[in-house]
């Protein structure tokens, strides 16, 4: 079982969102990662990007330039 | 004060109901370690820990021959006697063989393949029960080499005693002999004998 640290994870609308966005993220110098949406959340569209949440601020600046829809950004220990 | 109870060789649900009961008695800064030969305990042991909200850690001395080390932070009082998750049905989960003979997952659209395969095996590292051993071949083999965005997910199942297996046939056609990151190569021969003696054999 994977040890839970805080993370942060954003949420998206749709599966092709989630995608361009990991595009991005890895070219932009996040450092996480898309993973399945964990089941204690269950908005959005079955996929999350998981970072560190140090990096919320770079996170907020690729949405805010590339005009990705995201559902919704959270804070929580997976 | 610190406990130790030598559980090897005693059949499952008996080293967690014997490490029930040693811990109904502890307080405190206690230490409880369980001495157990199989893999099936440790993962029991983890849910006894979860469910009583213990801190909880193992340690593989060597093949068959583990440690389960409880410390406890509050003094420890059972209500119930629920063992309801403990799974004893070590014929079926024992042996547990993942074959990944794609870095895809079910047939499409291939870059939505590599996400669902990404996601599968990250979802591995959250289970309960992990396989005993990872089969990767042909396209597979590129899961467990450098660059590979499941490194991390395969690095972490290794080191909770997860067997990586990758083809070298697969890793020398692919030029990749060089860049295997996790796990060691194997052979058609071990990748038959493990298929032949798998308990149950799970492809995503």
């Amino acid at each position: 079982m994977r040890p839970k640290e805080l993370q942060c994870l954003v949420t998206f609308k749709t599966t092709t969102e989630a995608m361009a966005f990991e595009k991005i993220a890895k070219t932009s110098g996040l450092k996480g990662r898309l993973i399945p949406v964990p089941s204690i959340i269950s908005s959005g569209c079955g996929l999350a990007w998981r970072e560190n949440p140090d990096n919320r601020a770079l996170i907020d600046k690729i949405f805010e330039q590339y005009k990705i829809g995201l559902s919704k950004i959270y804070e929580i220990e997976i | 004060m610190k406990k130790i109870i030598d559980a090897r060789g005693k059949a499952c649900p008996l080293p967690v109901i014997e490490a029930k009961k040693a811990l109904s008695n502890f307080v405190a800064g206690d230490t409880l370690e369980v001495l157990v030969d199989n893999f099936i305990a440790v993962q029991n042991l983890s849910k006894l820990a979860k469910s009583e909200n213990f801190d909880y850690s193992y340690e593989k001395v060597e093949e068959n021959n583990f440690i389960a080390r409880f410390i406890i932070d509050r003094n420890a009082k059972y209500e119930s006697n629920e063992l309801d998750s403990i799974n004893c049905n070590t014929a079926r989960s024992e042996n547990i063989v993942l074959v990944l003979s794609s870095d895809k997952m079910g047939e499409g659209d291939e870059k939505l393949g590599h996400t669902l395969m990404k996601g599968f095996i990250y979802a591995l590292t959250e289970q309960d029960v992990l396989p005993k051993t990872i089969l990767l071949y042909n396209n597979g083999a590129k899961l467990s080499v450098e660059g590979s965005d499941s490194l991390a997910d395969l690095k972490l199942l290794e080191s909770q005693g997860v067997e990586i297996l990758t083809c070298g046939t697969c890793l020398n056609y692919y030029g990749l002999s060089e860049k295997l990151a996790v796990g060691t190569v194997t052979n058609m021969y071990v990748i038959a004998e493990k298929k032949m003696k798998a308990s149950m054999i799970i492809q995503p």
